[in-house]
């Protein structure tokens, strides 16, 4: 149910920090760098983008789902990173 | 400090350890460099946010020349005060009137024109946001504190994989009596989402 989001979810004042964590940080700056070095513009990562997030649970943090996107389009690409 | 070994760091989680193993690979392959995340990281941090998007409102306010031109092609009309790039290539700027009030929301993901606003806030990421503006808008909005009055038509606008929108806010009374740099310092991030009046 729509009503039943918390609405805790939605702050009602400015000026919080771009990136909450220092691994969201660079996990936004490996994106927009393997992009610019693969000749590739954002729509290539953001289809998958919103395919991660509406594959995953709703409650899923957005940086997690952004990783998860990263993943997917490097693994387009041919590109696979070692575990984990 | 200079005592390395006194501290416990928290377990990394998976999600972290990925972004290490994708960092650590791509720069294997000479694909990136560290450096030039960082500076990327640094850009929008520090250099692109709302204060652009601000200089732009400020100018349409004393200017209506560009005021019409911003309306007709947002893209080309904050080009010329030097902003642009990735995510600004279809910017429309919605108009507040005293009869319509736009606010915008990407139901799918985040889209969001960085060029004049930076990076999106974490609410406007959120499933919260994203699901309910579009069912609800003057219920979210009452949640930020903004009362859109009755008589005043609401449009909520879903940026799409092509298109980012920037709100045009209502201006101040006074306008006339202000420099640009005064009218732009009203102008918040919220105002230009919408979300603010």
């Amino acid at each position: 149910m729509i009503a039943d989001q918390p609405p805790e979810d939605i702050p009602r004042s400015n000026g919080e920090l771009v990136f909450e964590a220092p691994w969201e940080s660079r996990a936004f700056g490996l994106t927009a760098a393997y992009l610019e070095a693969s000749g590739q513009d954002w729509a290539a990562y953001r289809a998958h983008l919103m395919a991660a997030i509406a594959d995953l649970p709703d409650a899923t943090p957005y940086y997690e789902a952004w990783v998860v996107a990263l993943d997917r389009l490097l693994a387009t690409d041919g590109l696979a990173a070692r575990g984990p | 400090m200079s005592d390395s070994h006194g501290h416990h760091p928290k377990p990394k989680t998976p999600t972290q350890q990925r972004v290490e193993a994708i960092e650590a690979l791509l720069v294997e392959r000479g694909l990136i460099t560290s450096d030039v995340v960082d500076a990327i990281v640094e850009t929008y941090e520090h250099d692109v946010g709302p204060m652009n998007g601000a200089r732009v409102v400020a100018k349409a306010r004393v200017d209506p020349e560009y005021r019409a031109r911003l309306l007709e092609d947002g893209t080309s009309a904050v080009g010329e005060l030097g902003f642009g790039g990735a995510e600004g290539e279809h910017l429309v700027v919605l108009e507040n009137t005293e009869d319509v009030h736009h606010v915008v929301v990407c139901t799918l993901c985040s889209c969001y024109p960085w060029p004049v606003l930076g990076l999106p806030p974490h609410w406007y990421k959120s499933f919260a946001y994203r699901s309910r503006m579009v069912r609800e808008p003057r219920a979210v909005l009452a949640e930020f504190g903004t009362t859109v009055p009755d008589d005043v038509e609401m449009q909520v606008w879903d940026s799409s994989a092509e298109v980012r929108y920037m709100v045009l806010p209502l201006a101040p009374d006074d306008v006339a009596g202000r420099s640009e740099d005064e009218l732009a310092g009203l102008v918040t991030r919220d105002h230009m989402i919408g979300v603010v009046r």
